[in-house]
């Protein structure tokens, strides 16, 4: 690998010295981080499926243009993934000045380039908001899918797994997935979920596990191979029992979340889900789908999960990268990305520790969409879950 | 000795802008598929057989059909009083890109889209069918809109073939004889003119096989997804995070391309033993069947109403927010995905930056060969256009995704431009080669004889009659360029977006209403070029 004595240095120093610094002692630093970053262009690579999302991006580069001269650039991609292997190229020819300077980014990818020391940092909690995030209450701000942050990535935003429908259509939505099968056999063909490995798709998979398995314990460890069959015997008891009952009998899947929530807004499904509990709102508050829409959770909790800006190793700007991630923890740009009718997407800072000053940014009002009735949220099962079943779930149902 | 040193001159800019980023390319796909373990995980995957029967039977149907189909059609109305019309129509259909069609005739047949509206508010169905239309099991969506983009592609093939003049000098004799002999229009047809047309159709009809069977856009908008066509899992595979994938896809996209050769061999042999006595026996007896001008006009028709509501489904969708079963116009109408379009034009600047740049340079580089290289060396160039149309773009754009990486031109607007002129020239370098060699030289010697010095001559008399060809194939061009969404997303690395990338990146997470503005513009650029190409020259397709 080759780096400039620059970036090797500021790597190592970061790396060696921060831990040590006291948090009292950042401050003067971080001056020096903004001077630095003034007049740098930070590519934040992050995922351009929705409008939404790229309107909120489109508002945090005026104000970082404006407040701290830093020019963000939103590289539009569909997959993190992509950005990953670009980082993984670049690194391995040897290109110091990498394309991506802030990515968008958990779970996964997060663990791959943290395992292939791809990251820059640790800088998260050095980050003068940072001081702000709820990590308590919201412990996936510190462990991403069963792994630690250890400062690599910085929180962006909330999810948890969330169902919506047109509740005129719905007189009462499931709550479990042994009522979704009940469902299911009631409405045959209009039921379905994206195929694994859709991220989405993936996310119900890991749901139906959590809610077939007998003892949950063992999601927080490392899944093992021979052990697998065994513990998830019931998890493909309940899939048989669903998929008949599914949209064109679970032969075929939807690729994509939005596919899915497409065919709700058609009316050729009942139902579709989502990763961010305020989606539906906000699609009502779009005109994407009708006021009548409602949005629930299972009963006994679904899976939650954080996600996260990082600074791939090889950024030309990571100072500028670490000025923006430090924006999008105020609670002026947290409040913004929450509120509906811009994103809505969930807040990781803790808002009933923040002042008054600092909480106007958050509205609460509850509009046509949003969960009645909020459900704890699950964390993650061990990452190395996921690749067993997703390819248990494609020999079994992909073919 | 002096046309060789013109040849190495001609050969110095097209080596570095065209044949050196191909064939490092492949290359370089070579290389990367030296490695056993992508094979073997490969060969472990649960789809790959399936997705591979997928790929070549959906390539290969769809191939007969639109063969059998343009063949139909030009049959019935060939020298009719349609026939230039619809030839010119089927130009017209030809610009739109097969992403865009693909899009807007999903939302004709799904089982909430418009046709199942149209029979539902009158059978009084209230909620939609349970059709199996879009991404069904057998790709039989995926073949029809093949079919119905390939057709109008074979129908201009041939009659280019019979507009030209020894052909159909030829066949109106050969139409003579026939009928003092009894034979009736559509036995002549058969017996006498596909098989002397069809030869002359080889490679178009290689490069229509291939693409359709591993084309990745357009399976991803229409395709099967359990399991989708091979082209899918590769390209999935080449867009993962884990270098194992990359490398299994690379291993994958010279599978596909190994079985699709492979097929094509058998195809040669198969052809040799059987086709005499299959021909025999579709030909015997002399028939006084006459063309089918009536199935072809309606046909015609058909294909000018799907293409017709293809479009009006499109516009409708672009500002249609909610448009939920039964109703047949959008209950929410909002101009916001056309706002945002507006708002935010890199993609159609960067599409057109590329189309113009790789056009402008393509076509300069197929003069200056022309102009330099006798016509005897046009045969070994012409075998590496085809390399590179008919060989999958997943191919080829995975070679080179691999060779820039060493170059560090992944990312950037250059690569890119290469990556697209790649295609571009090979289609340019087609389409001006007939017309360029067929200029009579007497020309040059009468204007040379008037005193006009090889300049003069050259930008006054010659490029004034190349016009409407030179037009042509820079309306090809940029329809090509514009359509180029496997090369673009995988060099481009997310640093430049264009209208096929947002269009398959829309259709696979975000709203409808904003994919359909993309897939307008994908329709529209091209469509223009076409028209103004058409201002320069009579016939320009």
């Amino acid at each position: 690998m080759k780096f400039s004595k620059r970036e090797l240095f500021k790597a190592a120093g970061a790396a060696a010295l921060l831990p040590l610094f006291p948090k009292a002692g950042f401050a003067g630093d971080w001056a020096a981080l903004e001077a630095q970053a003034k007049g740098q262009t930070v590519y934040f690579n992050a995922w351009a499926g929705s409008e939404p999302i790229n309107t909120y991006i489109a508002w945090v580069a005026e104000q970082v243009k404006a407040r701290y001269g830093v020019t963000l650039e939103h590289v539009k991609i569909a997959d993190a993934a992509e950005v990953v292997r670009r980082v993984r190229d670049e690194v391995k020819a040897g290109k110091a000045e990498g394309s991506a300077d802030l990515v968008w980014i958990n779970g996964e990818n997060f663990r791959a380039m943290k395992a292939e020391k791809l990251l820059f940092g640790p800088f998260a909690d050095e980050l003068p908001n940072f001081k702000y995030v709820d990590t308590e209450g919201k412990p996936t701000t510190l462990v991403d899918f069963a792994e630690a942050t250890d400062g690599l990535e910085s929180p962006w935003g909330m999810a948890q797994f969330t169902f919506f429908g047109d509740g005129s259509k719905i007189s009462e939505p499931p709550r479990s997935m042994d009522e979704l099968v009940v469902f299911a056999k009631s409405n045959p063909g209009r039921v379905t979920y994206p195929a694994p490995p859709d991220f989405h798709g993936t996310t119900f998979v890991k749901q139906a596990l959590y809610e077939s398995i007998t003892d949950r314990s063992f999601l927080r460890l490392p899944a093992k191979d021979d052990e697998f069959p065994r513990l998830a015997a019931p998890f493909f008891d309940l899939l048989d029992s669903l998929h008949p009952h599914l949209w064109r009998a679970g032969q075929q899947f939807p690729q994509s979340q939005a596919q899915l929530k497409q065919m709700l807004a058609d009316g050729e499904l009942l139902m579709a889900l989502t990763f961010n509990p305020n989606e539906p709102a906000n699609l009502v508050a779009s005109g994407e789908m009708p006021a009548s829409t409602v949005a629930w959770q299972h009963r006994a909790g679904t899976i939650g999960n954080t996600h996260f800006v990082a600074i791939p190793i090889n950024s030309k700007a990571a100072a500028g990268a670490q000025v923006v991630a430090n924006f999008l923890l105020s609670p002026e740009a947290q409040g913004r990305k929450a509120e509906l009718k811009i994103w809505g997407d969930p807040t990781v800072l803790a808002t009933a520790k923040l002042s008054a000053d600092e909480a106007r940014f958050f509205g609460t009002s509850v509009v046509p969409g949003s969960v009645t009735d909020p459900a704890p949220a699950l964390p993650e099962p061990h990452g190395s879950w996921v690749p067993l079943l997703e390819t248990a779930w494609l020999e079994s149902y992909g073919t | 000795m002096r046309a060789w040193l013109n040849s190495f001159a001609a050969f110095l800019p097209l080596g570095v802008l065209w044949l050196g980023p191909l064939l490092a390319g492949l290359l370089a796909v070579l290389y990367g598929a030296l490695d056993g373990e992508a094979w073997l995980t490969l060969f472990e995957h649960p789809q790959l057989w399936p997705a591979l029967a997928l790929s070549l039977g959906t390539g290969t149907l769809s191939l007969i059909i639109s063969a059998v189909l343009a063949f139909w059609i030009v049959a019935g109305l060939y020298g009719g009083k349609l026939w230039a019309d619809s030839s010119s129509l089927m130009g017209g259909f030809l610009s739109l890109p097969h992403l865009a069609f693909a899009l807007g005739l999903g939302f004709l047949i799904t089982p909430s889209g418009f046709i199942a509206r149209v029979i539902g508010s009158i059978a009084g169905w209230p909620v939609p069918p349970q059709w199996v239309t879009t991404q069904d099991p057998y790709g039989l969506s995926l073949i029809t809109v093949l079919v119905l983009k390939e057709v109008p592609f074979l129908i201009w093939l041939i009659g280019a073939q019979l507009a030209r003049p020894d052909v159909s000098q030829m066949l109106k004799g050969h139409f003579r004889v026939s009928q003092s002999l009894g034979h009736g229009g559509a036995s002549v047809w058969l017996r006498v003119f596909i098989p002397q047309i069809v030869p002359r159709l080889k490679w178009p009809l290689l490069i229509v096989w291939f693409y359709g069977a591993s084309v990745v856009d357009v399976a991803l908008a229409i395709g099967p997804t359990q399991p989708p066509p091979l082209s899918v899992i590769i390209w999935s595979d080449l867009n993962n995070a884990d270098p194992a994938f990359n490398a299994r896809g690379t291993a994958g996209a010279l599978f596909l391309t190994a079985a699709l050769i492979g097929l094509a061999l058998v195809w040669m042999v198969l052809k040799k033993i059987f086709l005499p006595s299959i021909w025999k026996f579709f030909t015997r007896g002399p028939s006084r069947r006459r063309t089918p001008t009536i199935t072809s006009g309606l046909l015609l028709l058909f294909f000018c109403a799907v293409y017709a509501m293809v479009f009006a489904v499109l516009c409708v969708m672009s500002i249609g927010t909610l448009w939920p079963y039964p109703n047949l116009f959008p209950t929410e109408v909002r101009w916001t995905a056309w706002q945002q379009f507006v708002m935010s034009p890199a993609p159609l600047l960067n599409s057109l930056s590329l189309a113009f740049a790789s056009t402008l340079a393509a076509l300069g580089l197929a003069v200056f060969w022309l102009e330099t290289v006798p016509e005897k060396l046009d045969a070994a160039l012409l075998v590496f256009a085809i390399v590179a149309i008919a060989l999958p773009s997943l191919l080829v754009a995975d070679g080179q995704y691999l060779a820039f990486l060493r170059l560090g031109l992944n990312g950037t607007w250059v690569g890119v431009f290469l990556a697209h002129l790649t295609q571009v020239f090979a289609y340019v370098f087609i389409v001006l080669k007939g017309p360029y060699r067929a200029f009579d030289p007497r020309y040059r010697a009468v204007s040379l004889g008037l005193n006009a010095d090889p300049l003069r001559f050259w930008s006054t008399v010659k490029l004034g009659m190349m016009k409407p060809a030179l037009a042509a194939a820079a309306a090809v061009g940029v329809g090509v360029s514009i359509a180029q969404y496997v090369p673009t997303q995988l060099i481009a690395s997310g640093r430049l977006t264009t209208l096929p990338v947002e269009a398959v990146t829309l259709a696979s997470g975000g709203s409808r209403p904003l994919m359909a503005v993309f897939a307008l513009m994908l329709a529209v650029v091209p469509a223009i070029a076409f028209l103004v190409a058409a201002r320069f020259g009579r016939k320009p397709l």
